[in-house]
């Protein structure tokens, strides 16, 4: 019962993340992320009921409120004013998608064995490699963004992920560190905010291939 | 005490951010100077063997812990003196109040057992620091913050996997989860267990840790964002930055080290802290030859610093660890006169083009001789201190066994030297421009006067009580 439903909801967010990686408009990218948040809350709440961790429900309830409400009203926020383009225009998406799916196999090799050796004790173990693979995902997201917002975008996905890994593996970290992750997210987000004002003032352009002062 | 010592720089900073004016000025250095002592005072205490625990054991000063917040409270004094020449009448409100709360941010982080709240702290640094780093608003300032931000929120995030993992071993040997125990992520407790934890499950984890704790020391490849943060920074920040943060992040690779040990055995965290620790000194030593500008030439040099403290990290043994304590404290007071010197050459010359800066030793005879010496001492010289702790790391590893590794580091560390000794020849001597401008008296340079005599004490005759110290330090993360 516990295995089917963690695994399902992991799954999918697996699946919403990989559509994440072919979407291709700003808004559609934050709208898909509010998703994946959605499905993470689902999943740790999940386990909170099932595995009777009052704690848990709190946290995901503070999860949620942090990730599908405050962050994406700062996204919209950042994008207001910049010219909504395709995060790559006139290019296929085909060749990010394939990336991620060898992702997911890479996550599969390097967490599998160590997924297993919880056994039977952990019911949510198959939740470790789809957890993992969303945050290989994300930091390819991040790392192959062209402007700010499409970095922001693939750190924030990065960032889920290893929520979600917290909780299938370990049932969540301790409340107090959980709490301190959410507000320094919360902070991330809010000085990235800041950065890419000014960097629309001084550039006119949120593109970093204009990040060009500083080499060597 | 160990309340105290965290109360004092935060609530500075809450009261800073409501001061103005002179009132500010006059906060700032009372809360620096009770920093100061609080913290060595407690540190004193900490390396002479007395464990000092609040909190119900969530935060504890070991000897390590001690040392640590010994380097950060003389760095953050060198630093305080100097920063009020940067914040200027209406920029002080966020200037202080930041430089406070980076100061606490750091302390927490190496005074607490707990490895969440060690990764919440560390990556608290960060976020106080980013604004500090983007503080001149250019350009240049903004690409750097930006690029501070985004790398270091990523590799600290990757620290997070680790430390999951490392929850998650936990897990696993109990074959059940895990009741949600207060203590579960507490060092003390971690390195209890540690041999009865999965090898593989941590190994894993130590992957993620150094990669990312690795990112905020500054170790390469992962030291991208550092020339540009250290560079654009305010001068007193760039020390704090240069001189503690690096060995912030390189102590929390170091209190995972023994809990991997214990279960993997030495030889896995060895061989990774080793290859980061050649190929930081080998990026270092390629950029020291070809800088072109000086902030950045003492950035790079951080990097080369931290390569040989990974280096002795990675050697290990009692030397191995003292040696590379010691470097930490060595590069801590060296980096940091060095770059607040930066910070007043760029005020005389405008320019933090090494083209743009020639007779140095001429034009500013106070501020010229200081960063002379301080560069004499970041080559590893003697009488400096860097000298004796580049000796002990290097015998830590012809001692361990790892003779070609620290050949090699040896070779690197020449290069290094050579491209740093051109560098600042050609910066120090030549013509002397006219100046219209003083870096002030010889009085405002006594604090940094008094840490080059240190260095030099470090390097020649131990005070009393150093070696024990030392000793103690590393025993708290050796086996």
């Amino acid at each position: 019962m516990m295995t089917t439903i963690t695994n399902l909801l992991a799954f999918f967010a697996l699946g919403v993340t990989l559509v994440l990686v072919w979407r291709q408009s700003w808004r559609g990218r934050v709208r898909l992320f509010v998703v994946q948040s959605l499905l993470l809350g689902a999943l740790a709440a999940a386990i909170g009921a099932l595995a009777d961790r009052p704690s848990l429900l709190l946290v995901a309830a503070i999860f949620l409120v942090v990730k599908t409400w405050l962050i994406p009203r700062v996204l919209r926020r950042m994008a207001a004013g910049a010219p909504l383009r395709p995060v790559r225009p006139g290019r296929s998406a085909g060749i990010p998608v394939l990336v991620a799916g060898a992702l997911v196999v890479v996550a599969y090799v390097i967490m599998l064995p160590v997924s297993d050796l919880a056994s039977s004790a952990l019911p949510t173990r198959g939740g470790i490699p789809l957890a993992f693979a969303m945050a290989l995902i994300g930091l390819f997201v991040c790392i192959t963004g062209r402007d700010a917002l499409g970095q922001v975008t693939g750190f924030l996905v990065f960032e889920n992920a290893i929520f979600g890994l917290g909780v299938v593996a370990t049932y969540g970290m301790p409340g107090l560190i959980e709490a301190g992750v959410f507000l320094e997210v919360l902070v991330v987000v809010l000085l990235m905010e800041g950065v890419v004002v000014q960097m629309r003032r001084e550039h006119d352009s949120l593109d970093v291939d204009r990040l060009q002062e500083l080499r060597g | 005490m160990i309340l105290l010592l965290l109360a004092v720089p935060l609530s500075a900073a809450a009261l800073l951010a409501l001061a103005r004016g002179r009132a500010a000025t006059v906060v700032h250095s009372l809360a620096a100077l009770v920093t100061v002592a609080a913290g060595m005072t407690l540190a004193a205490r900490a390396v002479s063997g007395l464990t000092a625990a609040a909190l119900d054991g969530a935060l504890r000063v070991d000897a390590l812990s001690g040392w640590m917040i010994a380097i950060i409270v003389i760095v953050a004094g060198l630093a305080a003196a100097e920063a009020p020449r940067y914040a200027r009448e209406g920029s002080s409100r966020v200037f202080y109040p930041l430089f406070h709360l980076m100061v606490f941010t750091m302390l927490l982080a190496v005074s607490t057992d707990d490895v969440g709240v060690m990764w919440v702290a560390v990556e608290g640094t960060t976020l106080a620091s980013v604004f500090l780093v983007n503080f001149e608003r250019t350009r240049a300032s903004l690409e750097a913050a930006y690029k501070y931000l985004l790398i270091c929120s990523v590799g600290i995030a990757i620290a997070f996997v680790g430390t999951v993992l490392v929850y998650y071993a936990e897990a696993v040997r109990q074959q059940g989860v895990i009741e949600h125990a207060p203590h579960a992520l507490r060092w003390t407790a971690l390195l209890v267990l540690a041999p009865a934890l999965s090898p593989r499950v941590l190994q894993l984890a130590f992957v993620f840790l150094i990669v990312g704790y690795g990112t905020k020391a500054g170790l390469a490849p992962m030291h991208t964002w550092l020339p540009d943060a250290h560079s654009e920074a305010p001068a007193p920040v760039s020390a704090l930055m240069s001189g503690v943060l690096l060995s912030v992040g390189a102590y929390a690779i170091l209190r995972f080290k023994p809990i991997v040990d214990a279960a993997a055995g030495p030889g896995f965290a060895r061989r990774i802290l080793v290859a980061l620790g050649l190929l930081s000194l080998g990026v270092a030593a390629t950029f020291l030859w070809n800088p072109g500008n000086y902030k950045r030439m003492l950035a790079y040099s951080s990097v080369e610093h931290i390569g040989l403290v990974g280096l002795g990290l990675g050697f290990g043994g009692t030397l191995g660890v003292s040696g590379a304590l010691l470097h930490v404290a060595n590069h801590g007071l060296a980096k940091s006169v060095v770059f607040l010197l930066a910070g007043r050459i760029r005020a005389a010359y405008g320019t933090v083009e090494l083209a743009g800066v020639s007779g140095l030793l001429r034009a500013l005879p106070v501020t010229g001789r200081g960063f002379l010496l301080g560069v004499l001492a970041l080559m590893g010289l003697p009488p400096f201190g860097l000298f004796t702790s580049e000796v002990m790391i290097f015998a830590a590893g012809f001692s361990q066994g790892q003779a070609c590794a620290a050949v090699a580091g040896l070779v690197l560390l020449v290069v290094a030297f050579g491209g740093l000794l051109r560098a600042a020849h050609a910066m120090l001597f030549g013509p002397a421009p006219e100046m219209d401008h003083t870096t002030g008296g010889w009085m405002t340079a006594l604090p940094m006067a008094a840490a080059l005599g240190v260095l030099i004490l470090t390097g020649l005759a131990w005070p009393p009580g150093l070696a024990a110290a030392l000793d103690l330090a590393a025993r708290a993360v050796l086996p």
